[in-house]
């Protein structure tokens, strides 16, 4: 009883001995393992915190298509408008990280000097970040109490021969409200907005007589994680006046979009993941094969099949934990570089992160370690140390 | 000698060297699909990016200001600038016509609906229509075509149809409509009446959805405006603007006659807008910037990605090509001791070692090519559901690249074999 306790001891010690022999002497061959697998567990850690950000991060930049979500007055209710604190405040429910801009729109007709034209009273500020697609000639009216400015559209700044820096008086024949305002900007868009005037909403209601109102708003809001319709539907119940809803031209093409990018970088992940493993065996298949005399020798003086088998594993083991421990800290931080350089902002932190790199990682390595191990524990000692 | 040496080390250590080919294929295939994916993604997303509908919308060149305030006209123009709808198919005879994915014509009238004091808008338009163009007779166009994102619960009514109509969500909730109910309605001076039967209702999220949506040919007839449209929507495969193409939007006098045929040679959607208001005189094509600047936004996005993640694959690749290398190297220790002991000099060691890496890099970066052409169309037909396009300069580019990984990662480790004293490894004590 004692001596097999004693013999599963030294074995114990042994089986240590050897792994810390192992690991200390070839500091050439060690290195290069750790090495290899470092850059494989790297590379998988980097690319799988990209792939589980690029949704939130393609969301937002998908925001360039401008407004997504609307919010306007029942269209079977008596008046075209709605109070522009009930719309300040529904806005208000969308949470502050997930709005990119919004901004109320209130529109008349007015006579400038050479003609009718729409005006449109926005808050310059929202639509900035709303629109930034807008080809903008001269400048953004950057101030919300800016009331000596406007935009103007670039078929109407045509069609009235205007351009930045003139001044074009307002007229509304409806109230006898006349005044002269500096043009800021030339908006293009290609769409109705080329046609149409711009100024702030306060100025836009004593214009048209409609102080404190507006037609509609046009949110531009990151749908990803946000259940927009049930938004809407929280909207349409707090304020039982008002209409909200998604835009589906920009809404249904986001989803498309983004599954088509999601889908791309998913099957480059796993074809990268895969070709990285590979290489990684590769490389420790070269590592182990070379200790074929080694092997022999072990058997030689005593060590079963299962013993030897049981040694290169703990070693690729011990090797493999540290390099992918490793791996994982260079590859966030090459993901964070990834993520600074395309997208401009940091990639977040995932848990599903760790076992995605751990496991294949550490698989590869015991896989590549026991192929050639178990192909080599065949072979007939004495065959090996005679160099055979 | 050299070339015996060459040759055994490959039919000896021919596992040795399978090993480092094969790690060089996996590594080369993965470029090169990389590469090719990002070389031609611009072009597929561009593709994608077409859900977000037309680019370009065309309208006669006029001198009125619209007064149009949602989907309500305060100038109803008469006698208005019309374009002629025979005159549309020469917009695939432009120089970027193959760039030209599809067009619908909309001809906007307001109807007089039976029963009912308040007029609605009717849109006369293409639902989906095949046209003879130049190179192409059977040239798919209309809004099935270039809006993807317009969605009819019911059925689409067909082209030829001239009783149906498709009601605007809106509108059908407003008037209660339903597939199925038949409607009267009366357009223009003819002062004649139709019925129209509801095929389905429309949802698209825009100013269609307070409208009716019939066939152009049935509005055309209606209003009595035969072979006329009033605005044009075309759907292009542009490249994203930059700073050429800024320069020439501010004036196409600014440029000197090198950058003008540089930007009239690419598809920038200014130079497809510049090149339809050739084609068609009287008309003004103008880009919709939502669509336009912001697909190039997204696009320029998607290709930076994938060019940096074509950058970090490649450089993992050769630290493990360059990782292999040096075990592959590291063992034949012995091997070099004796030929050093036999007289080589260190020059005869380094050419055998790096023309072993140069042959193994060509045979692995040209099967890695081969490899890699098929893993980049697999992504291709899984994603985008077509073959990506396959790019010559690939090949030479991978080749160079995988023959100069291994030769980088055979340098180092040759420097330090070659150093042993021959005596040492022979005894065994390195």
């Amino acid at each position: 009883m004692a001596d097999v306790k004693a013999a599963n001891m030294t074995r114990g010690r042994m089986f240590l001995l050897i792994l810390f022999k192992s690991l200390k002497v070839r500091k050439n061959r060690v290195s290069i393992t750790f090495f290899s697998i470092m850059i494989g567990a790297a590379i998988i850690t980097a690319l799988s915190s990209v792939y589980f950000d690029i949704s939130a991060k393609m969301s937002r930049e998908l925001r360039a298509y401008g407004a997504n979500f609307f919010i306007g007055q029942k269209t079977t209710s008596a008046t075209r408008t709605a109070d522009t604190a009930v719309i300040e405040e529904s806005i208000a429910m969308v949470p502050a990280e997930k709005l990119i801009g919004a901004s109320p729109y209130i529109y008349g007709v007015v006579r400038l000097d050479l003609g009718n034209a729409v005006l449109a009273g926005v808050d310059f500020a929202g639509l900035k970040k709303l629109s930034p697609y807008w080809q903008v000639e001269g400048k953004w009216i950057s101030v919300d109490f800016d009331e000596g400015s406007c935009m103007i559209g670039k078929t109407l700044a045509k069609n009235m021969e205007l351009k930045v820096g003139d001044s074009v008086n307002v007229i509304r024949s409806e109230n006898g409200f006349q005044k002269s305002l500096v043009i800021k900007g030339i908006a293009e868009t290609g769409q109705a907005e080329d046609e149409q005037i711009f100024v702030n909403l306060a100025l836009a209601g004593r214009i048209l007589g409609q102080e404190g109102k507006a037609n509609h708003a046009m949110l531009s809001i990151v749908t990803e994680g946000t259940d927009i319709d049930a938004l809407a539907a929280r909207m349409e119940a707090k304020f039982p006046g008002l209409d909200a809803k998604p835009i589906r031209k920009v809404s249904h093409s986001d989803g498309r979009i983004l599954d088509k990018i999601k889908g791309l970088m998913a099957i480059i992940a796993v074809i990268i993941l895969t070709v990285t493993t590979l290489c990684v065996m590769t490389t420790l298949i070269a590592i182990v094969s070379e200790r074929t005399r080694e092997i022999g020798l072990m058997k030689a003086i005593g060590a079963d099949d299962r013993d030897i088998v049981r040694q290169f594993l703990a070693e690729t083991l011990t090797i493999g934990l540290a390099g992918v421990a490793a791996g994982m800290v260079v590859g966030f931080v090459l993901a964070q570089v990834l993520g600074l350089a395309v997208f401009g902002s940091l990639i977040s932190f995932r848990m599903i992160v760790l076992p995605v790199t751990l496991i294949p990682s550490i698989a590869a390595s015991l896989l590549a370690a026991a192929l050639p191990v178990r192909m080599a524990v065949r072979v007939v000692p004495a065959q090996v140390l005679k160099d055979e | 000698m050299f070339f015996l040496m060459l040759r055994q080390s490959f039919v000896k250590g021919w596992r040795r060297k399978a090993l480092a080919t094969a790690t060089i294929v996996l590594a080369a295939s993965l470029i090169t699909a990389l590469m090719n994916i990002s070389i031609d993604v611009g072009d597929k997303m561009s593709k994608e990016m077409k859900s977000y509908g037309a680019n370009i919308s065309l309208v006669p060149k006029s001198e009125n200001i619209s007064l149009e305030i949602g989907g309500v006209d305060y100038n109803p123009l008469e006698g208005q600038v019309l374009i002629e709808e025979k005159e549309l198919t020469k917009i695939k005879e432009i120089f970027w016509a193959n760039n030209i994915v599809g067009y619908a014509p909309f001809l906007k009238v307001s109807a007089e609906m039976a029963g009912s004091a308040k007029r609605v808008p009717l849109i006369g338009t293409n639902l989906d229509k095949t046209v003879a163009v130049a190179g192409d007779d059977e040239f798919r166009i209309g809004v099935r075509v270039i809006n993807p994102y317009w969605q009819v619960a019911g059925e689409w009514p067909a082209e030829d149809d001239a009783g149906s109509v498709l009601a605007g969500a809106l509108l059908a909730r407003e008037r209660n409509l339903q597939a199925g109910d038949r409607v009267s309605l009366k357009a223009g001076t003819s002062g004649l009446a139709e019925t129209f039967t509801v095929k389905g209702i429309l949802s698209t999220g825009g100013a269609e959805e307070s409208a009716f949506v019939a066939p152009l040919a049935a509005v055309q007839r209606l209003a009595s405006m035969e072979g006329k449209v009033q605005s044009v929507s075309v759907s292009a495969l542009t490249v994203p603007e930059d700073k050429l193409s800024r320069k020439a939007r501010r004036s196409s006098e600014a440029l000197d006659s090198l950058e003008y045929d540089r930007w009239y040679c690419t598809a920038y959607v200014s130079a497809i807008t510049h090149q339809i208001e050739e084609a068609i005189p009287n008309i003004a094509a103008r880009p919709i910037w939502q669509v336009a600047a912001s697909e190039g936004a997204v696009i320029n996005k998607i290709q930076l990605l994938m060019i940096v993640v074509t950058i970090a694959a490649f450089i993992a690749s050769g630290l493990g090509i360059s990782s292999l290398m040096v075990t592959t190297i590291m063992e034949r220790a012995k091997e070099i001791g004796l030929t050093k002991a036999l007289g080589a000099a260190d020059r005869e060691v380094y050419l055998l070692f790096l023309s072993e890496a140069a042959l193994v890099g060509v045979i692995g970066g040209l099967l890695g090519c081969a490899v890699g052409a098929g893993l980049s169309q697999v992504i291709g037909l899984s994603i985008f559901g077509s073959l990506v396009a396959f790019n010559w300069v690939v090949i030479p580019v991978n080749v160079a690249i995988s023959v100069l990984i291994a030769l980088a990662g055979s340098l180092m480790p040759s420097r330090l074999i070659t150093r042993l004293y021959p005596a040492e490894v022979l005894h065994g004590r390195r």
